[in-house]
């Protein structure tokens, strides 16, 4: 044995699975012929209703009501289906989880829409809450997430008394926010958003799928008359997932460049502005560098009436560090004032 | 006894201040010479200005470094003032040119710049006394009337082609229940110049462009009677009841971008909107120029082409080196805007620009505009001096909208010029 088989025979030491609970736990993936229509009734409902607190909770900028939406959500439910089908290699069971990913899917991107034209007049593209915006550039630390949460789902479809996880499994990993935030985007025709956070959606897919998979197979959930038939084309299974995961971490690793690259550049703005005006206390920033071109929007508090120039930070800015920007500047004075009399 | 007690503690945030800037250039650790540009124009505009001198920088191997200043006019009397000089500005006022050219400060152009102006006389407005100081480099009209071409096919209602016709326009506007104007003003610290816009056109049609010229040099006076009929005909509309959306508490505190906004709700709230070009910027998204709204040129008080109120941006230098001529001298060619005219958002003051190149309709219009007119001025509250232009002339638009007195407040915006009259002769020397 090697090492390895050593570690995973640790990590499967529990009560081998019985074929009972084997069949068991597969009915509350899969529904049976006669209880698919009031499941798919259920997972509709509760789609739309998940996506309906997303929405709203996102387009409020509430991150609590956002996380009641992760707890109604049902979409984690077709993603370990869709896995264990993959490990069952049945292809039956494979397509009727897709169909209800797909369906699920379109059904809250257009619910997002709705929502955001209900709530039209509330918004524009230019004031996104930060909570909308937070799902519109996914990186790698939410691949990270997605692959720890589908490995933590996998395990606990696969032990029992892990039940009460899942929850904090679905609120990890987030399915059905992004798909809200593609839909207000959307609405507001904030296209690269819409993309960003589908992005992020489809990391939290594949990745979830993927693991669970893994977990699954590993923890004898899968029996080994099912494992010595499909053994052989496990790997061609996978293979696509596998792939699908490597196409993501291209865009979500340029993102996270992109977010390095604006904190390094942060920074130097940071130093410009302690030139530029000593008593100038930033308050706020956000900077956006692309290539050798930089939107910065800030704030700063100063407490002297002699308010240096813009342009003057802006020229330094640029001849220091060779980036050409757009600034904008806010000066807060703050001054207070206090009386009394007795 | 009786004791009574009361504090308070105030916190205040005074004033939060805005500011912008922007910077562009083309190459960073440079070589060969540099020529510094300073501006007011910012984000999409410096990147445009930017590829407008990208051939003069490949030809030549001069760079450019440009940096735009949002409040431009304040950033270059402070400059100015700490003698911290770009080597080229680029003004959208005149008359701050007029000032500096008249101190010294600024250079005349060049020979070869003078020739290159010249060449296109229509350009060539950019002289204090005899001398060329400045190359005229982009343009926009700002004698339009924005309105609803749907709104107009649906109550048969026509484009004037006289004053009359567009007050007679205004009259059946309010019978049939509209506010016939959408107009307000509010614009921070430069409030006002919606207001001087509607007089220097009235000026300019009623009195025609001679007595135009002369006022705007300060030769005739705010308290000429020409010039408060001027007054009194924009009276006419701001000072009759119904005539604007929202009266007097709309047009003041509403801001000047936003004064178009209720032409687009259903029902239209008014139907008419006298602004410039710039305009365009101010429309929401979904509205299409020539779909839900249009513009025709504010008629002249008779039938003719009416005369055209023009603005735009001219570059001076204040340094005397040939890249810094060169760079004017390549502003002065009809070529200076091409790159601009493609991406849109440029009007080129050239007859000669070829017109295929603009990438914009409204553009083209503009500049169709531009070229049909047989009167051409500039606006003359950029070119006044400026404690008249941008100072009493603007403050004294808000009382007049406030209070109707013209009388009054034409005393008050000529009281905005300085003792002497008369300014110093300029000393000529050839560059």
């Amino acid at each position: 044995m090697t090492p390895i088989e050593s570690i995973w025979s640790k990590i499967r030491e529990r009560e081998p699975w019985t074929d009972e609970e084997r069949e068991q736990t597969l009915d509350e993936l899969f529904p049976d012929d006669e209880k698919i229509i009031p499941y798919l009734k259920r997972f509709a409902t509760l789609m739309i209703l998940s996506t309906m607190i997303a929405a709203f909770g996102l387009i409020a900028n509430s991150a609590a009501v956002v996380i009641g939406a992760m707890l109604v959500a049902p979409l984690m439910t077709p993603m370990l289906a869709l896995a264990a089908s993959l490990m069952y290699a049945q292809m039956r069971r494979f397509m009727g989880s897709v169909t209800v990913i797909i369906l699920g899917t379109l059904g809250a991107i257009a619910t997002g829409w709705l929502v955001s034209r209900l709530a039209a007049g509330t918004l524009t593209a230019g004031s996104l809450s930060p909570e909308l915006l937070a799902r519109t550039s996914p990186s790698l630390l939410d691949l990270g997430i997605a692959i720890a949460a589908g490995l933590a789902g996998g395990y606990v479809l696969t032990h029992k008394g892990a039940g009460s996880s899942l929850p904090g499994v679905a609120i990890a990993v987030a399915l059905v926010p992004p798909l809200a935030t593609v839909g207000v985007a959307l609405e507001f025709g904030a296209i690269e958003f819409a993309l960003g956070a589908l992005l992020l959606y489809t990391t939290n897919l594949i990745a979830i799928v993927l693991s669970a998979s893994i977990v699954m197979f590993i923890s004898g959930f899968v029996p080994d008359y099912v494992r010595q038939i499909a053994r052989g084309h496990l790997g061609l299974r996978l293979l696509p997932w596998g792939l699908a995961l490597l196409a993501v971490t291209v865009p979500l690793g340029l993102h996270t460049k992109s977010v390095l690259e604006d904190e390094a550049f942060v920074k130097d703005v940071t130093t410009a502005v302690e030139e530029w005006d000593p008593q100038a206390e930033i308050l706020e920033i956000d900077a956006d560098r692309s290539g050798s071109r930089a939107t910065v929007s800030m704030t700063v508090a100063t407490t002297t009436s002699d308010l240096q120039p813009a342009w003057k930070l802006a020229e330094s800015i640029t001849r220091e560090y060779g980036i050409d920007l757009d600034l904008d500047v806010r000066y807060q004075r703050e001054s207070t004032d206090a009386a009394s009399t007795s | 006894m009786q004791r009574r007690r009361a504090s308070a503690l105030v916190l205040l945030v005074a004033g939060v201040i805005l500011a912008a800037a922007c910077t562009s250039t083309a190459v960073v650790t440079q070589n060969g010479p540099v020529v510094t540009v300073f501006g007011g124009y910012r984000g999409v505009e410096a990147e445009r200005f930017a590829a407008s001198v990208a051939p003069f920088e490949e030809q030549t191997g001069i760079t450019v470094s440009y940096v735009g200043a949002g409040s431009f006019a304040k950033a270059i009397e402070d400059r100015v003032a700490n003698a911290d000089y770009p080597d080229v500005a680029i003004f959208p006022q005149p008359g701050l040119i007029q000032e500096y050219a008249r101190q010294g400060i600024l250079l005349p152009l060049d020979e070869e710049t003078q020739a290159t102006v010249t060449q296109y006389p229509e350009t060539a407005v950019g002289t204090v006394g005899d001398v060329l100081y400045s190359v005229w480099f982009r343009a926009s009209v700002k004698s339009l009337v924005w309105y609803e071409p749907q709104v107009f096919a649906g109550q048969g209602y026509e484009v004037p082609s006289t004053w009359d016709e567009m007050m007679d326009l205004t009259s059946r506007m309010e019978i049939d229940g509209y506010a016939p104007w959408c107009l307000s003003i509010e614009s921070f610290g430069a409030t006002g110049w919606v207001g001087t816009d509607w007089i220097e056109d009235i000026v300019l049609r009623q009195s025609g462009p001679d007595v135009y010229d002369k006022w705007v040099a300060g030769e005739i006076s705010f308290e000429d009677d020409q010039i408060i009929a001027a007054f009194e005909t924009f009276g006419e509309i701001v000072h009759q009841p119904g005539r604007v959306l929202g009266g007097t508490q709309r047009i003041l505190n509403t801001p000047w971008t936003q004064a178009q906004d209720p032409m687009f709700e259903s029902p239209p709230r008014c139907l008419l909107n006298r602004q410039g070009s710039v305009q365009q910027a101010q429309l929401p998204s979904w509205v299409t120029i020539g779909k839900e709204t249009d513009s025709f040129v504010l008629p002249a008080m008779d039938e003719g082409e009416p005369p055209i109120l023009a603005a735009g941006e001219f570059a001076a230098a204040f340094a005397d080196r040939p890249e810094v001529h060169a760079l004017l001298q390549y502003l002065a060619t009809p070529e200076a805007g091409a790159a601009w005219a493609a991406a849109g958002g440029f009007v080129s003051p050239h007859k000669a620009f070829d017109s295929d190149l603009y990438g914009d309709d409204l553009d083209r219009r503009v500049a169709e505009i531009m070229n049909r007119a047989a009167v051409i001025r500039l606006d003359g509250s950029d070119a006044m001096i400026p404690s008249v232009g941008t100072g009493t002339f603007w403050t004294g638009m808000v009382s007049y909208i406030r209070t109707g007195d013209a009388r009054t407040v034409a005393a008050d915006i000529q009281a905005g010029y300085p003792e002497v009259t008369h300014f110093p002769e300029v000393p000529v020397s050839e560059g």
